[in-house]
């Protein structure tokens, strides 16, 4: 998958609407409005229909950026 | 010899959480979004004297008004939240029931997977001619170890207890079972404290699980991410293997009955699973998640809204903490 697919599907779950809301590899998630335990459920169905992949909580817990998300999956599913 | 399950009530406490009761005590917690997500807009709850046994109790006396209570043989009771570590609420249950004393009563520990179980044993105890008719009582108050600061929780899980009786048939109308267990998982969903190995603590610090919720290691905790991954990797499996044991598929079923989690995650199995919607339950709106008694509560009120009819083929599932789960298919 594209990074910025990948950026397309977590606004989608993640109910961003404001259009001009930017997201980027360097968004903190945990500064994001949205992100509350409600969006870990969407996200960890977002990672599973996409990558078929389950990540440890232990490994979501340390997440921050999109970026450390992208490396909890794993590089080699992104182009 | 074959079996099947002749009648279904319920209980709900009369005390209701409703979603503005909650959006008033958390902030950041919009009752329309959790409707939404969760599917959830009120919960029954205990008293802070009202116990699961009282719950099975009403539970109890409601069926026995349809059904003969001398007829009963055998009494299976699925909590995790007992009266007492001895004796077993069972035994308390045949007196207070006034069932006969020539009968056998247990008690059992399982949550989500509990009424799953319980048809099971009560499957065996027939077939092996131990007993003929069968009370199964399921009954949780998970409401009681919920710290009540800790919003996810208050948020989900809704007290209730079911009675059903399982009875001898001419033809098989409980099929094959699939069983499940896997305790790696034991320490992510788990009252930690209380039991004899960590003894309730009265000084228990409180946690803050980084999401505006808070708790102690004497309340319920879980770990809700790695309970959904737990359910993405077992639910479609136990699916699949309960259809082929019992030499079937989803086409042929009338409807899906899972233990009621939440919405958005019992949806994102559906959608995995390829079940289509209409034969797919939710009922999660009046009552939350009613540990080991959303199963017996749904097709109660499946049938009671004519979602499904006497003869049905009807694929139950549970699944949670343990982890364990189970699943089989039941003709109504």
């Amino acid at each position: 998958m594209k990074k910025k697919e990948f950026i397309d599907e977590l606004k989608d779950v993640l109910e961003i609407e404001d259009e001009d809301q930017e997201i980027t590899l360097e968004t903190n998630l945990k500064d994001l409005e949205e992100y509350d335990s409600l969006s870990v459920l969407s996200i960890i169905a977002m990672i599973d229909k996409n990558f078929g992949k389950q990540i440890p909580s232990s490994d979501f817990s340390k997440v921050t950026t999109v970026s450390s998300l992208i490396e909890s999956i794993g590089k080699e599913h992104f182009e | 010899m074959s079996v099947k399950i002749v009648k279904i009530e319920y209980y709900l406490p009369e005390t209701i959480i409703t979603n503005n009761d909650l959006e008033k005590q958390f902030i950041d917690w919009s009752s329309e979004k959790i409707e939404k997500k969760i599917g959830i807009k009120e919960r029954h709850i205990v008293k802070e004297d009202e116990t699961a046994l009282d719950l099975a109790l009403e539970a109890g006396k409601k069926i026995l008004k349809i059904y003969d209570k001398d007829r009963i043989d055998f009494l299976l009771f699925c909590t995790q939240s007992p009266e007492y570590y001895l004796p077993s609420g069972a035994c308390i249950l045949q007196d207070r029931l006034g069932l006969k004393t020539n009968i056998g009563a247990l008690d059992y520990n399982l949550g989500c997977s509990g009424f799953i179980y319980g048809l099971a044993m009560a499957k065996s105890l027939i077939i092996s001619k131990i007993a003929t008719n069968i009370l199964l009582i399921t009954s949780e108050t998970y409401t009681k170890h919920i710290h009540s600061k800790d919003k996810s929780n208050r948020t989900i899980f809704g007290d209730a207890a079911a009675a059903v009786i399982i009875e001898k048939s001419k033809n098989e109308q409980i099929g094959e079972f699939v069983l499940g267990t896997d305790g790696s998982g034991y320490k992510n969903l788990i009252v930690p404290n209380g039991g004899l190995r960590n003894r309730y603590d009265i000084n228990s610090k409180e946690i803050d699980d980084d999401s505006g919720s808070l708790r102690t290691d004497n309340n319920l905790y879980m770990n809700g991410p790695e309970i959904f991954n737990f359910t993405i990797d077992a639910v479609p499996k136990v699916v699949s293997e309960t259809l082929g044991k019992n030499n079937t598929i989803l086409e042929n079923l009338d409807y899906v009955i899972f233990h009621q989690a939440n919405k958005y995650m019992n949806e994102y199995l559906r959608e995995k699973i390829n079940i289509p919607k209409e034969k797919f339950y939710l009922n999660l709106l009046h009552t939350g998640n009613t540990v080991s008694a959303t199963i017996p509560i749904a097709i109660k009120d499946a049938l009671g809204n004519k979602l499904i009819k006497k003869g049905d083929k009807v694929l139950l599932v549970g699944f949670g903490v343990g982890y364990s789960w189970g699943g089989t298919i039941v003709i109504i």
